[in-house]
């Protein structure tokens, strides 16, 4: 019910009817608001293919949409929609909507950001409160079982071919998790199957990397982790130290085998170019991945995986990220401009219609904002002309 | 790696030159070297930390690829008392490709031939990457304890084996008394 509604937004109902029928033109724009048109000097068709073009632009049904979702899951938000939308309707004031069409959208939008944040803020006293409580719980204990509870974890989280802790672990289907890296030249080298049950593992080639594993991993071991994304860059340059080095090496024990180790490390060659990319890029998406996407899914396997100890040491490094990424979102001067729209808006629903039209400063808006959207429409439409 | 240190590579100075070094890349994988050193290290770490029992392993000298190592002849076998010595070397393909284990003193044993090869499946075809020298080791210990004479290098001893188990017995401890004490 609440649902439906702000879906067909009063702004989209105001523009989308005249173009169905194209003679409600006379309705469409108040005679004040046509009046400031023609003293910034724009005729009505152009303001009204500017509106349309406007209302066409993706960005704008985008803001319809999660508008529209946010009020699904907050309806204390739609009821005050719809008392804004009542005063819409409301023929006196129907020329300030229409004035202020582009930054009329800025206020519903900040609101919603400010629900947002308030939730967040909320979620993460929560958490943090919980976490406090497990603190207090292991406090105890947390001090002098963290140790030997690590090196466990070290040795299951560890990759059973290069021994060290799993970068981007990938899981066969055997259940066996390893290196990508390490499991993909396992396939390569060693034949498809599995390095440590020998069970057919399906294709080497297109092993994925078990993202909660992976996530886990990096939170536990964070130090270690970045040392070795680091070595991944530095690798290149290392590899031609090494290669002197070891060419030297290999060229006393394997001269019988060289011929046919030239073709297969040139391919593998090309394979370790195309990691180290990968791995750059996907320490970006990591990254995000740590601070964006730690599901509670997430956060569910490891509680059952990891003792509580473990587990509050996770929550708390979450909760610090949740707390990291909540704070920059609504800048100080998106609160500012906040704080300014919702003064104006208190002053317009004050002093009702009678104002607008000789204020400066309303005049100066509608002329700034007729000029924006008619250079946008004319942009639009030089772009989609044909040549 | 001493022994690297007799051999002239061209390209050495050229201090890492473009071409020189895309020389040297194209017929070695740079990262498997890398990884295997990193890996034998490491398995050397963890024969430290926690060595399996009557066995040792570590480098020859300061070759990482090259170890030395000693088993203990297991109680209750023929071979009680003894220490054998044996010559690992890590190829280049290392953890991928299996490590090379030779017998360094002579034993009587029907998976063991004269030169000191062994004929242990998990250092030919049962190779996997999962496998540590710590592993290997075990291995090659319960080989004292249980031959295999149905896959036999010396097949007289497997014969003896499977015929006369007392004399094999006998025959395996007085070579144990006489090489491996």
């Amino acid at each position: 019910m609440v649902s439906d509604e702000p879906k067909q937004s009063p702004s989209e109902q105001r523009q989308s009817d005249p173009v169905e029928t194209g003679q409600n033109v006379e309705g469409l724009f108040s005679p004040r608001f046509k009046s400031l048109a023609a003293m910034a000097g724009w005729d009505e068709e152009s303001i009204l293919i500017a509106s349309l073009i406007v209302e066409d632009t993706p960005d704008r049904q985008f803001k319809h949409k999660k508008r529209s979702d946010l009020h699904f899951k907050t309806p204390p938000s739609a009821s005050s929609r719809r008392k804004r939308r009542a005063q819409r309707k409301s023929p006196i004031l129907i020329s300030v909507p229409a004035i202020s069409l582009e930054e009329e959208e800025l206020p519903e939008k900040q609101e919603n950001h400010q629900k947002e944040k308030k939730e967040i803020v909320a979620k993460e006293e929560r958490k943090t409160e919980g976490d406090e409580l497990k603190k207090d719980d292991s406090a105890v204990s947390c001090s002098n079982s963290v140790f030997p509870c690590m090196d466990k974890l070290r040795e299951e989280l560890s990759c059973a071919i290069c021994l060290e802790i799993c970068f981007e672990p990938s899981t066969t289907t055997c259940g066996h998790s390893f290196c990508k890296k390490c499991l993909r030249s396992a396939a390569d080298k060693c034949g498809k199957k599995c390095p440590k049950c020998r069970q057919l593992i399906s294709n080497g080639r297109s092993c994925t990397v078990n993202t909660v594993l992976w996530n886990t991993i990096q939170l536990l071991f964070p130090k270690e982790i970045e040392a070795r994304k680091a070595a991944g860059v530095l690798n290149t340059r290392e590899a031609q130290h090494q290669t002197l080095e070891t060419r030297s090496n290999t060229g006393v024990r394997s001269s019988s085998i060289r011929p046919s180790r030239i073709q297969v490390s040139r391919g593998r060659e090309e394979l370790n170019q195309d990691e180290d990319l990968t791995l750059l890029l996907s320490r970006d998406t990591s990254g995000r991945n740590r601070r964006g996407t730690l599901s509670q899914d997430e956060d569910a396997e490891s509680a059952q995986s990891l003792p509580r100890e473990d587990l509050a040491r996770l929550l708390r490094r979450d909760a610090s990220g949740r707390r990291r990424r909540g704070t920059p979102r609504p800048g100080q001067d998106e609160d500012a401009a906040l704080a300014l729209r919702l003064q104006r808006e208190e002053f317009m629903e004050a002093f009702g219609g009678g104002h607008h039209a000789h204020s400066g400063s309303s005049l100066s808006m509608a002329r700034s904002n007729l000029r924006a959207m008619a250079s946008r429409a004319i942009n639009i439409r030089m772009r989609s002309r044909p040549i | 790696m001493n022994n690297s240190t007799g051999i002239s590579i061209p390209g050495e100075g050229g201090g890492g030159g473009g071409g020189s070094t895309a020389a040297t890349s194209s017929w070695v994988s740079p990262t498997s070297v890398s990884t295997s050193g990193k890996r034998i290290q490491r398995e050397m770490e963890e024969l430290n930390n926690d060595p399996p029992p009557d066995c040792s392993a570590g480098p020859k000298g300061d070759n990482l690829y090259h170890w030395v190592s000693t088993i203990i002849g297991p109680p209750g076998t023929p071979y009680q008392g003894g220490i054998f010595f044996l010559d690992i070397t890590f190829p280049s393909g290392y953890p991928f490709k299996p490590p090379k284990v030779v017998f360094k003193t002579r034993i009587y044993h029907c998976n063991v031939d004269s030169a000191g090869n062994l004929s242990l499946d998990i250092l030919k075809d049962g190779w996997s990457p999962a496998l540590t020298i710590n592993k290997v080791l075990l291995a090659i210990r319960s080989m004292f304890s249980h031959p295999d004479p149905y896959n036999p290098l010396v097949s007289g001893i497997a014969r003896l084996y499977l015929a006369d188990k007392a004399k094999h017995d006998e025959l395996a401890a007085e070579w144990t008394m006489r090489f491996a004490k």
